[in-house]
């Protein structure tokens, strides 16, 4: 069980980074993962770059079966960033989706 | 006068069909199909919940407007799949939103009502002037046992409301609310699955408290349903609404454009707001739309609304969003809803 | 100056019959022996770990080394993610520097064995920062970005990468205490399953156990005595952040650079004066960006060095690397990696590296990283 406290101070700013749009600087994706994230793989992992200049890590999910590459748009979304454990708090966080022009 | 200023919706990409759930049981798809009048339903990720879709549909919300996130004085989350059974679910969708401090956060529960009647609420405290702006958001991530005949419906999706007294998109003409002591569709705490009563969710439930709700509304407004462009109706399947729609002297033509369930499924506290956000994609100034939901346990609110001129800057459209779809297969499907 | 004067290395693999300080205690037994000493000549122990206090929530080793040596002397541990064993020597060096002890034994140990993969892959990725691991970022995963980068960067091939492990496999095979000691092809590793894309098992270093240790001295009796001392001719450790997104390139390890700048100026040797070296392969990538960045390789070119295998034993008409079979064969018991480097290094400046001999070697160097370099340490011993 991950610290309530831990989750609240991280949780507190994931507001200010939702909604941003950035690029991949590069990427990655995992087949073999730690326990919490177990179910989730194989999943992509992005280091993204926003268009503030600030740097993030996340997962990059939603996606149909198109091809990663690195400089391509993204954009922050909120997911639960682990699978919760029973009985502890779950953590939200931020994750990117591939921006399309709609 | 008091109403919505501005709507959001939320619809995961993935969809099973009910084709690929059916034959897992034994069971042909035409069959289903046919009885239910439903093709396929929403799946909300692995990594979704009630909360991240309540978000989405709020941020769709609030998008182009410009109001002061202060003077919302109360944020209503309305689900049967509140990510917590103790921890509201309004206070993290809030903090999300950058709404903290002097407001109601307030999670609500019954059945596929629990927003509707946090609407009524809401309008309560927005006539009274206790406050400016209220956001209702209904949200769920429905589970369903596998191999119940609600296994090819239970969907994910949410809607969000921001309800306010002031350049409003949809008045509020009247509203009227039915509530009796009926278990047709109930789930004990520490049970994963809900259960219900088979054929007693019909005639003595749906149909009972709908007709109630609507049939006062109808008279107290003096409104005829010939005057009603668009009807809308909770939408546990896809024959249910249309049946209910001619009890109350509604015709097809009427409640056609709200039948989202075919596609989309029932996403509970969303299915009835998914089908309003489908009708306002096509309405038109001064328009009345009636609408009603349903929550087992059991009860029904009714809401006659006007649609204002507003509605072509604040349409939001359904169709094109839910082109982007993505199919999955039943362990995938299961994989997702945290059964395996 | 300050000489190594003895090198013991325990067996790397699967070692089911010893705990971590049965280790400790083999590796402290045999190089008192290999050193010609006793051990109450030992003014001062370093040990080097990472593990034991999230795996098997042991800390306080000094305390532990005091009891199994039944000396009470001051004992060291230092933890530095990977770079572990490095750190632990290069505070050693400095310690004997400073006239605080004359004769230092520095022990580096892990094990790894007794925990599940999963736990061990949790353990590791303490190595990183908090964000990468809540994003789901595996230590794989992120050596996968920067290799990701340079492939990018530089139209690298994953067959490139592979060249790496097929080399350092062969010199495994060459090194009786190798974790690994069978030889792979290039299209055993492209068919290995992938970790983190597009790193796959074979371009991975193994999780193991073992444990090495060296002794260092200032003491001119001793180092007189000593059948073969080296010196250690420079050693610096440099850090940098944790946090791979924080840092300039994405294809390169800063510290690396300035780390080698240092020990190069210090020691006023050349590049090409080094014709021995252990580089931390905990990846395959990793060997080719050291290589850049220590500047053995121009930049850009570590494609075309890897599959030229130009520095594999036998081939390499100048500098040969990892010819204890780098992390990737030999093992990589974490934080004795850092002593086996040097003890590599010690045994081909003596002339007993066996099989793997490489001829009239005269200067060498080890290169020990932490995480995805927030930490480096790299020596030069020579004679």
């Amino acid at each position: 069980m991950i610290s309530p406290v831990k989750i609240w101070r991280r949780q507190r700013h994931i507001k200010d980074q939702l909604g941003k749009t950035g690029k991949i600087l590069t990427w990655t994706k995992i087949y073999i993962a730690a326990k919490e994230f177990k179910k989730n793989a194989p999943y992509y992992v992005v280091m993204v770059e926003l268009d503030s200049g600030r740097r993030l890590y996340g997962q990059l999910v939603d996606l149909m079966d198109e091809k990663i590459s690195i400089g391509m748009k993204v954009e922050s979304i909120l997911r639960k960033v682990r699978q919760p454990s029973q009985d502890g708090v779950i953590a939200y966080g931020i994750k990117f989706k591939l921006l399309k022009d709609e | 006068m008091t109403g919505i200023v501005s709507y959001g919706f939320y619809i995961p990409k993935y969809r099973i069909k009910i084709g690929d759930i059916a034959k897992v049981w034994g069971k042909e798809e035409k069959n289903i199909s046919r009885s239910l009048l439903v093709k396929e339903k929403t799946v909300a990720g692995i990594d979704e919940d009630s909360l991240t879709m309540a978000y989405e549909s709020s941020k769709m919300a609030f998008e182009g407007l410009n109001i002061d996130k202060k003077k919302i004085g109360a944020v209503y989350v309305g689900s049967e799949s509140h990510p917590y059974a103790v921890n509201p679910t309004a206070t993290i969708l809030a903090e999300m939103l950058g709404i903290r401090g002097h407001y109601l956060a307030s999670d609500t529960e019954f059945a596929c009502k629990a927003a509707t009647g946090a609407m009524i609420s809401g309008l309560g405290m927005i006539k009274s002037k206790l406050t400016s702006y209220v956001l209702v958001s209904a949200s769920d991530k429905a589970q369903s046992m596998p191999h119940d005949v609600l296994e090819y419906t239970a969907s994910s999706a949410s809607v969000s409301l921001l309800m306010g007294s002031q350049d409003l998109v949809l008045k509020v003409l009247d509203y009227s609310t039915y509530s009796t002591d009926t278990p047709d569709f109930w789930r004990r705490d520490g049970i994963r699955y809900p259960s219900h009563g088979g054929r007693f969710t019909g005639l003595p439930a749906y149909f009972y408290h709908i007709f109630n709700s609507s049939s006062d509304l109808l008279k107290k407004t003096k409104i005829k349903p010939h005057q009603i462009a668009h009807a809308v109706f909770h939408m546990p399947n896809g024959k249910f609404p249309i049946q209910i729609a001619y009890k109350l002297g509604f015709d097809f033509d009427q409640v056609k454009q709200s039948l989202v369930v075919e596609n989309l499924g029932n996403s509970y506290t969303a299915s009835a707001l998914l089908g309003l956000v489908s009708v306002l994609e096509v309405a038109q100034k001064n328009d009345l739309i009636f609408f009603a939901s349903f929550g087992s346990g059991a009860g029904s609110d009714a809401f006659i609304f006007q649609v204002t001129d507003n509605i072509d800057k604040r349409r939001m459209s359904l169709s094109k969003k839910i082109k982007n779809k993505k199919y999955i297969d039943y362990p995938t499907y299961l994989k997702f809803m945290d059964t395996i | 100056m300050v000489s190594i004067i003895g090198y013991y290395t325990t067996q790397f693999g699967e070692l089911w019959e010893k705990s971590l300080f049965s280790l400790v205690g083999e590796a402290i037994d045999n190089v008192l022996i290999e050193s010609g000493l006793e051990k109450k000549q030992i003014d001062a122990v370093f040990f080097g770990n990472m593990l034991s206090g999230i795996l098997e929530n042991n800390l306080h080793a000094s305390a532990k080394i005091a009891e199994i040596l039944k000396l009470n002397i001051p004992i060291f541990r230092v933890e530095a993610a990977c770079a572990s064993g490095g750190s632990a020597f290069n505070l050693a060096v400095n310690y004997v520097k400073s006239q605080a002890a004359e004769t230092v034994l520095v022990v580096g140990a892990e094990k790894m064995t007794d925990f599940s993969p999963e736990q061990v892959v949790g353990g590791l990725s303490a190595a990183s920062s908090g964000e990468e691991q809540e994003s789901g970022l595996t230590f794989p995963g992120i050596y996968a970005l920067m290799a990701q980068s340079y492939l990018n960067k530089n139209k690298t091939k994953e067959e490139d990468l592979a060249c790496i492990s097929v080399k350092n496999h062969f010199h495994g095979s060459l090194n009786d205490k190798a974790h690994f000691r069978r030889q792979i092809s290039v299209s055993d590793v492209l068919n290995s399953a992938y970790v983190a894309y597009p790193l796959k098992v074979l371009d991975s270093s193994p999780i193991s156990d073992g444990a090495s240790s060296v002794i260092i001295t200032s003491n001119k009796k001793i180092i007189k005595k000593a059948k073969k001392p080296v010196m250690v001719l420079a050693s610096e450790v440099v850090n940098d952040t944790i946090s791979l997104k924080k840092r300039k390139n994405l294809d390169s390890i800063e510290a690396t650079i300035i780390a080698a700048d240092k020990v190069f100026k210090k020691t006023g040797l050349k590049r090409k004066d080094i014709t021995v070296a252990e580089l931390h392969d905990c990846f395959s990538i990793a060997e080719i960006i050291a290589m850049e960045d220590i500047g053995f390789w121009k930049k850009g070119e570590g494609a075309s060095g890897a599959r030229a295998y130009s520095t594999m034993f036998g081939r390499s008409d100048n500098l040969v690397v990892n010819t204890s079979g780098g992390l990737k064969s030999a093992g990589h018991p974490v934080g004795a990696t850092g002593i086996k480097q040097l003890g590599e290094i010690y045994l081909q400046l003596t002339g007993r590296a066996e099989k793997r001999q490489v001829k009239g070697a005269k200067y060498g160097l080890a290169h020990n990283v932490g995480g995805s370099g927030g930490t480096v340490v790299i020596t030069i011993l020579g004679n």
